[in-house]
């Protein structure tokens, strides 16, 4: 056990340093990185006397990545596969009679249930052919930048559980999300920026709230932020009505003035100086977070790509191009919801699956399509990982005896990725012919997060956190593989 | 075997997989039956080509996953956690060919995807002959296996291990010599200075007293000494002030809310589930309490472990003692989990979990799936300490974890009061009617139904009673309604606690986990405790006829609590000298393993260990026997030469700075602005919550109450702890996560925290709070106020140039922003609460 204990030590002798001198400019939060590199050198709890390293200091990965960013469009409340990306021809004809099906949702386990045949027509689309339902008229125009995945499994048919674990990789609350991994992996680029940020649907945030960013065991410098798509985008951004940017720079000045007379005598404790420089960052923050954010600055052709100029389209498209103009600026992880708060005001289609799907697909349909082909036109897709996809799917048969509503489904479900090295215009792993279950080329959620951490540089396996004994991963102690078929 | 295969198995780090595979293979073929040479040519031609194109990653070798190993016969025959691979009796019901047929969706082989159906039947014919095999030595690992795990053996518990030096008795160490005797103030100072000495370092001088004071203030209450109490220490010149002020501290009632916070995070203490609707634990607020009181009585440490473990299974049950076992609840509870039974070993995960980090200072969790890597704790062990909590009825949102714990003179009163009341409602209710009953009558046609709401009622049929019965009668309808709505407001619970409850004298068995899978059972396990302390047995007496719970954890608590155990006390007093000295003597409180720190100082820890329990287990005289010591008095000044040769201080020759914790920031603000209310206990208290954090919420301010600003302004251990929502102040400076046992807060610094402070309502409201006090304590002038800012935040008396800075910035913003003075005062004072001086302690 040479080799745990060793890091066990390791992170507590870091090698940062930080750059003095030069005022507040040259301090910024420019760590130096040590021999070590930065995974051996985990933040860690208060000693009193570990040296200050920031722990979002750009981060060496272990491969050449092929991504840099991640945008994670979360379908919360779980699309139904076979009425968006899994053509199932045969629920069509089924549709309406009874048969037997192994199920599991909110509802228990059925044997048998009433097929509800998919309410939209596929149609084929680009130079792959891929089907896709009515549903996503603009993103179908996409599908060769796509890679979709049929077969996804979870764990558990129940939101609560089943949300942590496609957040966390666990399905017991505690642990960190992919973004905060990914910030800890890779640190930011952008230290004016938060590296993890989050974007709610305006009917609410879902289940479990803060939960679903939190950054668990690991220390708060990696959980999300919460990032309004209105008004000051994030909390305490903007000084209180009545504190003018003048006052502001007072205010920093005059603490400035108090620190380092403070500082002169305990000049060996680089947590002072970090904390004079995490002022200035935050003053540097207020001026450059609404940059980032201000999507009024964008032409109007632009604006038009995302759907801002339609009512419906307008949230959801201001919240893509912000994702953008976020990655553009080095945020590293970008999780938008569509959906929010309880029952259909999010995928969660128990009851009138038209109505609910048609709802949400229409919302978000253009300016998922316009953010694909504004990272593309750009250039940024090809270091911009999409991600899309909710945390399990829907059954093909009904939950009640009357109507068209869908109950959970973890044994099989379709998410899609495109840009960050992921291949364009393919298809893998497959449902039975019900959509019910994944049946060729099953992947689990610790897939995906493996593929994410692989395309970002790093191997999944091996990025480790040492808690409660054990050196962690997001892909648990089993480990995964990344879905190698769609890594191009 | 289904959920090995479904839920999260723990990597196997097998000894020399290769050298299993060899011996396994060289004992094959006596142990297969003769087959014909067609049989092994259609395994050798059609069967193990799917065998190792399919099956070898995860089953070959250098993975043997739910611990089934294909790669000969009689491993096939053997089988893995579930059970034989094939059944030669029925061949058809082999479990292989079940996993193959994907019939059942928890046991599905490959699992990435089905085999063909022409693999399948192939499989099959194999089996149903017999599933020759010739021996394996041609079979080799399928090609992509992921990397090697590394060859290391669990540790055996056995003579070696069992030398690890937390597992040794707790020796009474000699106090070693020293050559500057003169430092030496109590035995702490001869062990830190005997170790300085022997690396040429000298111990840094003493804090100035205005340092010492502030420093001892915080340790002991979380709060900032006022200006009159940092002028009467100063002013007491007298060898023995330091220790008065200690003596004081420690009487205070501010201790327990200080101290009981490091406990309640060692404990995961929240008030809610986590999870999608994150419920509310009832009356778990008690806890809360239960630890600040027993801090502030200097409850002796083994009666509060022996409460919290057993508090209902010992000789006196007090309300205290039952409100302790509430300890087994505290964790996250998923009210909906999609595999229940393994939900229900979650629970008992969390307790273990917990009670061996909090107490033992050992990660037994490691254990719950194979026997620990690096600690001699076999998996046998994990369940032999599981067993003990084994009764615990689960958490539920019903009564299986609320205990009555009113007395019972009490709660016969209140019984009787509620049938009377009960009496006096039914007797008011029909006089109400009897009233209504004409009015009714006398409605206009048509206007039949009358609104629910007894005042909507009154407003419609009082002006009828009035007309149709007269005065007397309008007022009495009137007096009967007032005094039916107030006895339906009153209510009758009774004082319920949050505790360990179980269902009778007899727990059901404890079984070893496979690999922690709830549905694949081992062996069954007896109460034991960790056989690397080489412990006394656990002989559980005979449950009394009718006894409620087994009184299996009172023989656990007796042995934590014993003086034969190695870890509990030096556990203890390392989390003391943790929370006065910044860190533990062993850095990782909660790890005293292998993958722990050592400890900088084995013998200190010891000797303190020995002190504590020969002392009655007390806390307070471990706090007054540190502060008094010159280790705990020196400067945090450094000396170039030990930064240089030391620059951890892992040799103690310095005191170190550190950042206050989230409350204490919290707390002083609302100190040194003069609002911090210091009512104690009671049910928590709802600071208010930005409305765009709320927003986070599936249903915002959902779970979050709202309390006046009076309650909002008291201490902030009595803030109701909800999983899911923090108030952000104390999430950004770091307060513990409670999901599970933290034993260790982080200090992080990042913007975030300054948009907090600079920004954020909290800390703008109470800067204006604290200029009003300013105003009126200090008068009109400006150096004034900003001195006594600078006094009441800083604990010191400010310098000349402290207070010019001061009044540069404040006639700065008159002058040259033409803010108001008021405003520039509040500015001022929120530069204050910025300070590093401020939330950092020498």
């Amino acid at each position: 056990m040479s080799t745990a204990s060793h890091q066990f030590c390791r992170r507590t002798r870091r090698e940062f340093l930080w750059q003095m001198g030069g005022g507040f400019m040259g301090l910024g939060l420019t760590a130096m990185l040590g021999e070590d590199g930065f995974l051996a050198a985990q933040t860690r709890a208060a000693d009193g006397v570990t040296p200050y390293a920031n722990p979002l200091a750009p981060g060496k990965p272990m491969f050449a990545p092929k991504a840099k960013s991640v945008i994670f469009l979360y379908m919360y409340g779980g699309p139904s596969q076979v009425d968006t990306f899994d053509y199932k021809p045969k629920l069509y004809e089924l549709d309406g009679q009874t048969i037997p099906v192994k199920t599991k949702g909110r509802a228990g386990e059925k044997n048998e249930g009433r097929v509800v045949g998919p309410k939209w027509k596929f149609k084929q689309y680009g130079q792959c052919g891929k089907r896709v339902s009515d549903l996503f008229p603009h993103l179908a125009t996409c599908v060769d930048d796509i890679a979709f995945i049929h077969s996804m499994t979870a764990d558990s048919p129940l939101h609560g559980s089943a949300m942590l674990q496609m957040n966390t990789g666990k399905i017991l609350s505690g642990s960190p999300c992919l973004g905060s991994w990914i910030n800890y992996g890779l640190g930011s680029v952008n230290e004016n920026l938060p590296g993890f940020v989050v974007m709610l649907d305006p009917k609410g945030g879902p289940i479990s709230g803060a939960k679903n960013w939190s950054s668990g065991y690991m220390p708060a410098t990696y959980q999300g932020t919460l990032l309004r798509s209105n008004g000051a985008p994030i909390l305490d951004l903007q000084p209180p009505v009545g504190v003018s940017h003048g006052m502001q720079r007072r205010m920093l000045d005059g603490l400035g003035e108090y620190n380092t007379a403070h500082q002169a005598t305990r000049a060996d404790n680089s947590n002072l100086a970090a904390r004079i420089a995490s002022y200035e960052l935050a003053y540097k923050m207020q001026a450059s977070a609404p940059v980032a954010t201000d999507i009024d600055s964008e032409p109007e052709s632009t604006r038009e790509m995302y759907g801002l100029d339609q009512p419906r389209t307008q949230n959801f498209g201001r919240q893509c191009l912000m994702a953008r103009r976020l990655v553009q600026r080095g945020v590293r992880f970008v999780q938008i919801y569509s959906g929010g708060a309880h029952n259909d005001d999010n995928w969660d289609a128990h009851g009138d699956l038209e109505k609910n799907h048609g709802f949400h697909a229409g919302n978000t349909d253009k300016p998922i399509a316009g953010l694909l082909k504004d990272l593309k036109r750009t250039g940024l897709l090809d270091e911009t990982l999409v991600i899309w996809g909710g945390e399990f799917g829907r059954q093909p048969t009904a939950e009640y005896a009357q109507g068209t509503g869908r109950d959970h489904n973890a044994y099989g479900f379709t998410m899609w990725m495109a840009g960050g090295g992921i291949k364009g215009g393919v298809s893998v792993g497959e449902t039975d012919e019900l959509g019910a279950a994944a049946v060729v080329d099953r992947f689990h959620v610790r897939n995906l997060h493996a593929t994410v951490l692989r395309q970002l540089g790093f191997d999944p396996n091996k990025l480790t956190y040492f808690y409660s004994g054990l050196d962690q991963k997001l892909v648990g102690v089993e480990g995964a593989d990344p879905i190698q078929k769609i890594i191009a | 075997m289904t959920l090995a295969l479904k839920r999260e198995t723990r990597r196997l780090f097998a000894a020399s997989l290769a050298a299993i595979w060899l011996v396994a293979s060289l004992s094959v073929t006596t142990a297969a039956p003769p087959a014909d040479a067609e049989k092994i040519k259609f395994f050798t031609s059609q069967v193990k080509p799917i065998i190792e194109s399919s099956c070898l990653k995860c089953h070959g070798g250098e993975k043997i996953k739910g611990g089934l190993l294909l790669t000969d016969r009689e491993s096939l025959l053997k089988g893995g956690d579930t059970g034989p691979a094939i059944s030669l009796d029925q061949p058809a019901k082999s479990l292989l060919l079940k996993a193959i047929g994907y019939g059942d969706p928890d046991l599905q082989m490959p699992p990435k995807q089905k085999l063909s159906a022409v693999q399948v039947a192939t499989l099959t014919k194999w089996v149903e002959d017999g599933a020759p095999m010739i021996p394996p030595a041609t079979a080799r690992v399928a090609e992509g296996t992921a990397e090697m795990p590394a060859k290391r053996i669990p540790p055996q518990v056995n003579a070696h291990t069992m030398k690890f030096w937390s597992f040794q008795p707790v020796k009474r160490p000699v106090v070693p010599a020293v050559k500057r005797g003169d430092w030496v103030k109590s035995p702490i100072d001869a062990f830190v200075l005997a170790k300085l000495e022997s690396n040429h370092l000298e111990p840094a001088p003493p804090a100035t007293k205005t340092v010492l004071l502030r420093r001892a203030y915080y340790d002991l209450t979380g709060l900032p000494p006022t200006p009159a109490e940092v002028e009467a220490f100063i002013k007491d010149v007298s060898p023995r002030a330091f220790e008065t002020v200690v003596d004081r501290l420690l009487a205070s009632p501010r201790y327990g809310e200080r101290w009981g916070r490091h406990w309640l995070d060692v404990v995961r203490f929240a008030e809610t589930n986590s999870f999608e609707r994150d419920g509310i634990k009832p009356n778990a607020w008690r806890f809360r309490d239960y630890v600040i009181k027993s801090f502030n009585e200097d409850k002796p440490f083994d009666q509060f472990i022996k409460e919290q473990i057993a508090g209902d299974e010992l000789d006196h049950v007090t309300a205290d003692g039952i409100i302790a076992t509430g300890y087994y609840h505290l964790g996250i509870w998923d009210d909906e989990p999609a595999d229940r039974e393994q939900a229900r070993m979650d629970l008992l995960d969390d307790m273990v979990t917990t009670t061996g980090q909090a107490f033992l200072g050992l990660t037994v969790n490691c254990a719950r799936c194979h026997d620990h890597k690096l600690d001699p704790i076999p998996q046998k062990d994990y369940y032999r300490l599981l067993s003990f909590f084994r009764g615990i009825r689960p958490y539920s949102n019903g009564d299986s974890a609320l205990t009555e714990i009113m007395p019972a003179d009490r709660l016969k009163a209140m019984q009787d009061e509620t049938k009377v009341v009960g009496r006096r409602k039914a007797e008011l209710k029909r006089r109400i009617e009897d009233l209504e009953k004409p009015a009714i009558a006398a409605l206009p046609k048509g206007k039949t139904s009358l609104p629910e709401s007894r005042q909507n009622r009154q407003e419609i049929l009082g002006p009828l009673i009035l007309k149709s019965l007269g005065d007397d009668a309008f007022h009495d309808y009137g007096a009967l309604i007032g005094e039916l709505d107030q006895l339906e407001t009153r209510k009758f619970s009774a004082a319920m606690a949050l505790s360990a409850k179980e269902a009778g004298a007899t727990p059901e068995p404890t079984f070893v986990l496979m690999r922690g899978n709830a549905h694949v059972p081992g062996d069954q396990v007896e109460p034991a405790f960790l056989s690397v302390l080489n412990p006394p047995n656990a002989v559980i007496p005979k449950p009394k006829p009718g006894a409620m719970s087994s009184g299996r954890r009172r023989v656990l608590a007796e042995w934590l609590s014993g003086d034969k155990n190695p870890l509990v006390a030096r556990v203890m007093v390392n989390r003391i000298w943790q929370h006065h000295f910044g860190r533990g003597i062993v850095r990782s409180p909660n790890d005293f393993g292998s993958l722990g720190d050592r400890p900088t100082h084995p013998e200190l820890l010891d000797w303190l260990a020995g002190e504590f329990v020969a002392q009655g287990w007390k806390l307070k005289t471990m706090h007054r026997m540190m502060m008094l010591s010159n280790a705990y008095q020196m400067s945090s000044i450094a000396n170039p030469a030990a930064l240089a040769k030391d620059p951890r201080n892992d040799l103690f020759w310095r005191f170190d700075m550190r950042r206050l914790e989230a409350e204490e920031v919290r707390d002083s603000i609302l100190a040194v602005d003069g609002r911090l209310n210091l009512e104690m206990g009671g049910p928590a208290i709802f600071p208010a919550i930005p409305q765009a954090v709320l927003a986070g919420q599936s249903r915002p301010g959902e779970g979050w109450g709202q309390s006046s600003p009076e309650q909002q302004s008291r201490r902030s251990i009595y803030i109701h702890q909800k999983r899911s929502l923090v108030v952000p102040l104390l999430a950004s400076l770091d307060a513990a996560d409670n999901d599970a046992t933290c034993p260790a807060r982080f200090t992080t610094t990042q913007s975030t925290q300054a948009l907090g402070m600079l920004n954020g309502d909290f800390t703008n409201g109470e800067a204006a709070v604290f200029a009003a006090r300013l105003r009126k304590e200090a008068g009109d002038k400006p150096e004034d106020q900003i001195r006594l800012a600078l006094r009441l935040a800083l604990c010191r008396e400010p310098t000349g140039e402290d207070i010019e800075r001061g009044v540069k910035f404040v006639g700065g913003l008159k002058k040259d922003l033409q803010v108001a003075p008021d405003v520039a005062l509040k500015q001022f004072c929120l530069l204050v609460l910025n300070l590093n001086e401020f939330v950092y302690l020498d």
